[in-house]
């Protein structure tokens, strides 16, 4: 004889304001099997766990049912509370009267209450036909992969390291460093970028547990959580990297001029090249689309080869090919970072046809002592000292038409910028910061604020329509000022664009290879907003940095160490617990089609075959540790060989005939 | 909404807000933020003193009984520009029609020379009348000095239809 207990929470308000729980619990009583049915502030809390755990003893309750707030938030707590007290912890089912009933139906509370009753109905029938289950462990890989090589891959790879655990830390270009690399100095404490990044890259390249894969790129993900094996495709670079010594000799002889992406093409490197001037590994790079000898007449060695003839170390190989690395790991760390906003997009500011109107990573290019004009601004058309300097804020952000978020550095990178063109261009500059809303959020940020408003930049409450530039280069436009209600005629030397920062261009492959959900901005998705944030959803794979969402550094590095930190609790104890919700087959009934094998996302169906020879029959086998219990297979199974645990047609149907049973009592059909 | 027009005294109308707001599907001003955009390329600023951005605001508080019954709305020249740069899809100009059509609803005084382009139409079908010019040499011409074809006036039932499909789309 089953015992069912169900447990009505309120929520504090957030159900108990729209549905009446006394009635839900009330009308609960009533059901078949129901021992008894209470209701309660917050289930979750200490005392409410007890009162469950209490009543499993002094009732003899053998299945709970618990209305409360989405199973994705609670779920596993109520199932310990239950494992404490005896009872497997997979006889518990959990009826959502928060986001499916309260939230959605505050308006009619009548017929939210009615909802109710009727999912609290479908669970207790539910709930009577689970099956006891036990959790499995598998043992676990510990090395880990960090994708990705800026600030969030440097620091989550050194944590990782330095907790022993071995990293490979994969960078698609030839340095790591990645955008930080690029920027003068760091708001609000204005440290040079370069000095407190430069140091940790090296630590990178020393550290004994990191392998560093510059140049490579992660080409296919197969395993689960604890076992990822990943195939690393490390693209040539036609340079030894044994023997290279970064001389630059090389780079000074190549005659073939290619725009230098480090510097934003403001300037132009070489075909073959060293990424920066702080590169680690600090080796040279032929770049193939470029090289004369590579690109023009493959393979004949008449052709330039001028590198070839001065390296003294004898690095320069044109006959280097891709190289495949196969890697197996426990965990993966994705730090891939973000791009920035093309403004080109956005015709009425003029980026891309006016020289002077540049995007704020220009400006940090042309600011870098390390760039192209040693750290003088000077405005890129006449290569003069510009007189006055406008920021336009929220370029590609909160825009409806490109990206509706908040890029959260804008308003910060604009306050530097202003900050830096005062220091190096004095007090007779005018600088100005046309802006929406200024955002001044951080730790020490609303200070920084000040500090701009303090050295004289001024600032425009109001965005331009457009900006239109004179014969002379330089540019002039009208900005409506809300506080004073006039219209502003700006002239300027230099407009510095505040574009946002915008999902890289190999977010979609990211989210490809890794099962990565992606959010409606386009960014990598996060577990829970609030109580999984470093998490992916798929088991195993953790974020970090601006690949998750818009950043500025101080996040990031937070979000990476904590990314690192998840890494450790996953793999330190050299086993984990997986989720017995698995798929099962059913031999008898299988007949060997593989549609399961086709359509499985997470390639855990074997095909087996089985059966005397010439009389041989295929059949599907889950591996149950890849298995995500999604329950594609079995939704397609023609012959409902293949079913989830706890999710089998028995349960659902049950549900489903719970959800008509009033209906049908009612007259319906 | 419980607030006043000091200056005017005037309160907000709920009514016709929502009615502007019913008009305007997917183009809401409510999500306006006050970036001043619309204004600073407003082509009807300079001289009519026109700020699309207030308008947004005014009809976003429901203080639109004063706005309805102004001259300000007449003066938009429907440029488009706000249309196509407004970041937030608020679109000022579909804000001033809603408005034109509320004033001509509650029979507030329209500019004359809105009416007359409407009788002009009424009349003989074109939205411009063919005119005479004065060249440069003094000479004045029309399309028959020019031996330029007559235009015969609207056809028949055009009047009705043309009254028709106004009415249809003030619905």
């Amino acid at each position: 004889m089953t015992r069912i207990g169900v447990y009505v929470c309120h929520c504090g308000l957030n159900i108990a304001g729209v549905v009446d729980v006394e009635k839900v619990a009330k009308y609960a009583e009533g059901l078949p099997d129901v021992a008894l049915a209470k209701h309660y502030t917050y289930m979750c809390s200490d005392s409410g766990q007890r009162l469950i755990q209490d009543d499993i003893e002094a009732h003899k309750l053998d299945r709970i049912v618990i209305a409360t707030c989405s199973p994705r938030m609670h779920e596993e707590t109520f199932r310990k509370a239950v494992a404490e007290a005896g009872l497997n912890p997979y006889l518990v089912e959990v009826v959502n009267l928060r986001e499916q009933v309260s939230w959605p139906h505050s308006h009619e509370p009548e017929k939210a209450t009615e909802k109710a009753k009727a999912l609290v109905r479908m669970g207790v029938a539910r709930v009577k036909l689970l099956e006891p289950l036990e959790k499995q462990k598998v043992s676990v890989e510990k090395g880990v992969l960090v994708v990705g090589g800026g600030i969030a891959g440097i620091q989550a790879s050194l944590d990782l390291a330095n907790a022993g655990f071995k990293v490979h830390l994969v960078e698609k270009s030839p340095s790591i460093g990645g955008r930080m690399a690029q920027l003068d100095k760091t708001f609000p404490t204005l440290d040079c970028s370069a000095c407190i990044l430069t140091p940790k890259m090296v630590d990178v390249a020393k550290n004994p547990n990191i392998t560093l894969l510059t140049n490579s790129e992660v080409a296919s993900v197969k395993g689960f959580v604890g076992n990822y094996e990943v195939s690393i495709l490390r693209k040539p670079r036609y340079v030894d990297e044994g023997k290279c010594v970064g001389c630059e000799l090389c780079t000074q002889v190549c005659p073939v001029k290619v725009p230098d992406k480090f510097n934003e093409k403001l300037s132009q490197s070489r075909a073959i090249s060293i990424h920066s001037s702080h590169a680690v590994p600090k080796i040279a790079t032929i770049n193939p689309d470029y090289c004369l000898r590579l690109k023009v007449k493959k393979g004949k060695k008449d052709v330039c080869g001028k590198c070839l003839e001065t390296c003294e170390a004898k690095a320069i190989d044109f006959e280097q090919q891709p190289e495949n690395i196969q890697l197996k790991v426990g965990a993966i760390v994705l730090a891939v970072g973000s791009d920035v906003f093309d403004a080109t997009k956005m015709p009425e500011f003029g980026y891309g046809r006016f020289p002077n109107v540049v995007s704020n990573i220009k400006f940090e290019r042309i600011s870098d002592a390390s760039g192209p004009t040693g750290g003088k601004i000077l405005s890129p058309k006449t290569g003069k000292l510009p007189k006055s300097i406008v920021f336009v804020q929220c370029v590609g952000s909160r825009d409806k038409r490109f990206h509706e978020y908040c890029c959260r550095v804008g308003c910060m990178v604009s306050l530097k910028q202003a900050i830096l063109a005062r220091e190096k261009l004095g007090g007779d500059v005018s600088i100005y910061v046309c802006f929406n809303d200024l955002r001044s959020f951080g730790k020490g940020y609303e200070e920084f604020y000040r500090r701009a408003r303090d050295i004289d930049i001024n600032f425009v409450a109001g965005i331009p329509s457009d900006i239109r530039m004179a014969s002379d280069g330089s540019l002039y436009f009208d900005v409506f000022e809300r506080g004073t209600n006039k219209l502003l005629e700006m002239h300027a030397d230099l407009v510095v664009l505040a574009n946002g920062l915008v999902p890289s261009d190999d977010i979609k492959r990211i989210n490809e290879l890794f099962h990565a959900s992606r959010s409606a901005d386009g960014f990598l998705l996060e577990a829970h907003p609030k109580l999984r944030p470093l998490e992916c959803s798929t088991a195993g794979i953790f974020l970090a940095g601006a690949c998750q969402g818009p950043k500025d550094i101080p996040d990031t590095v937070a979000q990476a160490s904590g990314a690192a930190a998840k890494v450790m609790d996953l793999l330190s104890s050299g086993e984990i617990e997986i989720e017995p919700l698995k798929a099962v087959v059913d031999e008898d009934l299988c007949s060997g089609c593989r549609v399961c094998e086709l359509l499985c996302p997470f390639l855990a169906i074997d095909m087996k075959k089985e059966g005397t020879v010439g009389r041989e029959k295929l059949r599907a086998e889950v591996i149950e540790a890849m298995c995500q219990g999604c329950g594609l297979c079995s939704a397609a199974c023609p012959t409902g060989a293949i079913q989830i645990q706890q999710y089998g047609s028995r349960q659902v149907l049950a549900q489903v005939d719970a959800a008509l049973a009033e209906a049908q009592a009612k007259g319906g059909s | 909404m419980s607030l006043v027009d000091s200056m005017s005294m005037a309160k907000p109308n709920l009514e016709s807000r929502e009615k502007i707001l019913s008009k305007l599907r997917g183009r809401d001003p409510v999500n306006c933020f006050q970036c001043m955009k619309c204004t600073s390329g407003c082509t009807a600023l300079k001289l009519l003193e026109l700020k699309p951005h207030e308008i947004e605001k005014l009809v976003n508080l429901g203080l639109v009984d004063e706005l309805a019954s102004s001259d300000i709305i007449w003066t938009c020249v429907t440029c488009l520009k706000c249309v196509q740069r407004c970041p937030q899809k608020a679109s000022p100009y579909h804000v001033i029609m809603a408005l034109r059509n509320l004033a001509v609803e509650r029979e507030a005084k329209v500019p004359e020379a809105y009416m007359k382009a409407v009788s002009q139409i009424l009349e003989t079908g074109l939205a411009e009348a063919y005119q005479k010019i004065t060249t440069r040499k003094m000479e004045t011409c029309d399309r028959e000095s020019l031996k330029l074809p007559k235009i015969s006036g609207p056809k028949e039932g055009f009047q009705a239809a043309f009254l028709k499909a106004l009415e249809e789309r003030q619905a």
